[in-house]
C-alpha cells in the first residue's frame, strides 16, 4: 500500500549552497511528523518543495502515489511561518476568500473562525491582529475546506500557554478527524504531545526518521523528544568534526 | 542516502497506526474533487479553476476600487475628454464643443500619453507585491496555480483599466453627441476601442515586468523606461532609419505620425482633416511605403493606436485583422514570458 506521502532523494540547491540533499520520507495516512532541526536546517524548504513554492533539483513527492497537482494542493492545509495576509482586509474578507480559493463556501470560513475563537474581531483589519490572532487566523485558513495535509511551519511560535492550549486541541480534532500533520517547530515540547513520527533536518541531510517510541527507545537514557533530538543534534556534529 | 542517518522505520515495516498509540482512522473528507466520481470531479475541478480566476480577477477591481483609484480615473477621464473637446482648437482660435472627429484627434496625444501609463502602472505591482508580502506563498499554497494566478490578476487590472476609460468615454461622448449635435461617431468609437485595447496591452507588459522584478522599486523604473521606450525612443529610432534610408514618402508619414505630440502641430493635423476629403495625397510610392510602414508601426502599440486613428489624416490604411493580431500578439507574449518566468520562480 502506497504511503500517504512519499519523499525520495528530494535535492535542493540555491547556487551553491544545499539546503535540502537527497531526503527520503514516508507519512503515513492520519500521522503526525514532527520535523526537527536548527535555524536553517531545510525544514521551510522541504515544506516549500511540498506545496510547489519552491522547485526540487531533484527528487520526487507523490501524494498517494501520484504527483501533487494544483487541485490536490487545495485539499492542503497550510500555515506560514510568518502569517503574511492581506493587512488592510478584515479577518473576514481574508478568511473567505482563501476559502473560495480552495472552492470552499464562505460559511466555512467563518465555522474555522468561531473554531479557532477569532468570531469577535472577524471586522477587525488584519493589520490590526496581535501576533497570537494572526497565528489563529492562519491556522482557520488553513483548516478550510477539511484539508487532508496539514502543514504547519513553526506554528507555536509566540503563542502564550492558553493560546498553546488552544492550538493544540484544534490541532488533536484535525487527528482525530483523520488529516495527516506535518509539525516544523523549535518548541518542541509542544510538539511532543502531537506527534506519533519525527524526523531531525540537519544541514539539509535527514539525521533521523522515525516514530516517537522509536526514537526515544534508541536513547533510553533521554528522558524527553527534546534531549533526544539534542542528543541526535550533538551527534552529528561531533562526526561532523570527526570527519 | 547519507551514511549518517538511521531511518528507523523501514519501507516495509511503515504501519498506518502512529507508534504513539493514534489510531489512523479511515479519513472522511468532504472534499469537492473525488475521484470515485471522474465525471463530475473534472466538473467540478473545471469549475474550481473558473472560481479561482474569478475570485481572483475580483479582488483585483475590488482592491483598486476601494483605494479610489477607479474613480480618480473615471473622473481625470471624464476632465481630459471635456477639456479636449472644449478647448481643442484654442490654437486655431476656435473654443466650444467640436465635434467627434476633432475631439479625437485632440485627444490622440493624450491617450498615447496617459493610457499606456495608467496601464503600465496598473500592471507592474501586480505580482511583485504579493512576493513582497509573502501573500504570493499562501494563494499559491492553496492550490491556485500559477497560470491560473496570472490569468487573474491579468483580468482583474484590465477590468480596472476598463472601467473608468469605458465610463470616461461614455458619458463624454453623450455630452458631445448632445452639445455638438454630431452625429459622426465612428471616429470616437474607434478611439474608444483602440484606446481600451492600448490600455490592455500596457496591462499585460507591466505584469510582465512584476514578474521579472525582484522589488516593487525595480517594478516602478522598468515600468517608467517602458513607458519612454515605447512611446518616446521607438519614434526616434524609426525616424532615424527613415532619414538614413532617405526615403522621402515614409518619411513624412512618420514625420506625420511622430509630429502628433507636438503641442503646434496639433493645428497642422486639425488643418489635414479639413482639407483630407478635397485633397487625396497617397500617391503610388506613399502606398508601397505605407505598407512597410504599417508592418513596422505594429511593432509599437502606441504608433499602431496613432495610426489607426489618424488613418484618414494619414491616407494609411491599417488593416483591422494587423491591428487586432498586433494587440493580441503583444499581450499573449506579455503572459507568456510572465508565466515562464512565474514557474521557474522559487519562493
Amino acid at each position: 500500500m502506497n504511503p500517504h506521502l512519499q519523499i525520495s532523494n528530494l535535492t535542493k540547491r540555491f547556487g551553491r549552497t544545499c539546503a535540502l540533499d537527497n531526503v527520503c520520507l514516508r507519512v503515513e495516512r492520519g500521522t503526525v511528523l514532527a520535523l526537527l532541526g536548527p535555524n536553517g536546517a531545510g525544514k521551510s524548504t522541504l515544506f516549500g518543495c511540498l506545496l510547489g513554492l519552491t522547485r526540487p533539483t531533484r527528487g520526487d513527492i507523490l501524494l498517494d502515489g501520484g504527483v501533487i497537482t494544483d487541485a490536490a494542493r487545495s485539499r492542503f492545509g497550510y500555515v506560514a511561518e510568518r502569517v503574511a495576509l492581506y493587512w488592510h482586509r478584515t479577518v473576514r474578507d481574508n478568511a473567505e476568500l482563501f476559502a473560495r480559493f480552495k472552492g470552499c463556501a464562505p460559511s466555512c470560513a467563518l465555522q474555522q473562525l468561531t473554531r479557532v475563537g477569532l468570531d469577535s474581531v472577524t471586522q477587525r483589519p488584519v493589520c490590526q491582529l496581535s501576533k497570537g490572532m494572526l497565528q489563529r487566523l492562519g491556522l482557520a485558513i488553513a483548516l478550510c475546506g477539511e484539508p487532508e495535509l496539514l502543514i504547519l511551519d513553526e506554528p507555536f511560535n509566540g503563542l502564550d500557554p492558553a493560546l498553546l492550549d488552544t492550538f493544540q486541541g484544534v490541532l488533536r480534532e484535525e487527528i482525530e478527524r483523520g488529516a495527516t500533520l506535518l509539525i516544523s517547530t523549535h518548541t518542541i515540547s509542544a510538539v511532543e504531545p502531537l506527534a506519533s513520527d519525527v524526523a531531525v533536518l540537519l544541514e539539509g541531510r535527514l539525521a533521523a526518521h522515525g516514530s516517537v517510541s522509536e526514537l526515544t527507545a534508541r536513547y533510553p537514557e533521554e528522558a524527553s523528544l527534546e534531549a533526544v533530538y539534542r542528543r541526535i543534534a550533538r551527534g552529528e556534529e561531533l562526526e561532523a568534526l570527526a570527519a | 542516502m547519507n551514511s549518517a542517518v538511521f531511518n528507523i522505520r523501514s519501507a516495509s515495516d511503515c504501519k498506518a497506526q502512529g507508534a504513539s498509540g493514534k489510531a489512523a482512522k479511515s479519513p472522511v473528507f468532504n472534499i469537492p474533487f473525488s475521484e470515485d466520481k471522474p465525471i463530475s470531479a473534472k466538473h467540478a475541478r473545471s469549475d474550481c479553476r473558473a472560481t479561482q480566476i474569478r475570485v481572483l480577477a475580483f479582488k483585483e477591481f475590488g482592491d483598486r476600487f476601494r483605494s479610489g483609484w477607479v474613480l480618480a480615473c473615471i473622473l481625470l477621464w471624464l476632465g481630459a475628454i471635456g477639456f479636449a473637446s472644449f478647448l481643442g482648437l484654442i490654437q486655431m482660435g476656435r473654443i466650444g464643443v467640436q465635434g467627434y472627429e476633432r475631439t479625437v484627434v485632440s485627444m490622440l496625444n493624450l491617450v498615447q500619453y496617459l493610457v499606456p501609463l495608467l496601464g503600465l502602472l496598473l500592471g507592474h505591482d501586480l505580482i511583485v507585491s504579493e512576493k513582497e508580502e509573502r501573500t504570493l506563498r499562501l494563494l499559491l499554497s492553496s492550490g491556485v496555480s500559477r497560470s491560473r494566478l496570472l490569468l487573474g490578476k491579468f483580468l482583474g487590472a484590465c477590468l480596472t483599466i476598463a472601467v473608468p476609460l469605458v465610463a470616461g468615454f461614455l458619458v463624454a461622448g453623450l455630452v458631445i453627441g448632445l452639445a455638438a449635435r454630431d452625429s459622426g461617431l465612428a471616429p470616437f468609437l474607434k478611439l474608444a476601442f483602440s484606446g481600451v485595447a492600448l490600455g490592455i496591452v500596457f496591462v499585460a507588459i507591466g505584469v510582465a515586468l512584476s514578474t521579472f522584478s525582484k522589488t516593487r522599486v525595480q517594478a516602478i523604473v522598468a515600468a517608467v523606461l517602458m513607458w519612454c521606450a515605447f512611446v518616446f525612443v521607438f519614434d526616434l529610432i524609426a525616424l532615424g532609419i527613415t532619414v538614413s534610408y532617405n526615403s522621402p514618402a515614409a518619411s513624412r508619414e512618420i514625420e506625420l505620425v511622430c509630429d502628433a505630440m507636438h503641442v503646434n502641430a496639433a493645428a497642422d493635423i486639425h488643418s489635414d482633416a479639413d482639407t483630407i476629403s478635397s485633397a487625396p495625397r497617397q500617391t503610388s510610392a506613399g502606398a508601397a511605403a505605407s505598407v512597410a510602414g504599417v508592418a513596422c508601426l505594429a511593432v509599437n502599440p502606441v504608433d499602431l493606436f496613432r495610426a489607426v486613428n489618424l488613418s484618414s489624416t494619414l491616407g494609411v490604411h491599417v488593416p483591422v485583422g494587423a491591428g487586432v493580431a498586433s494587440f493580441v500578439g503583444w499581450i499573449a507574449l506579455s503572459l507568456l514570458l510572465s508565466r515562464w518566468k512565474l514557474n521557474r520562480t522559487d519562493l
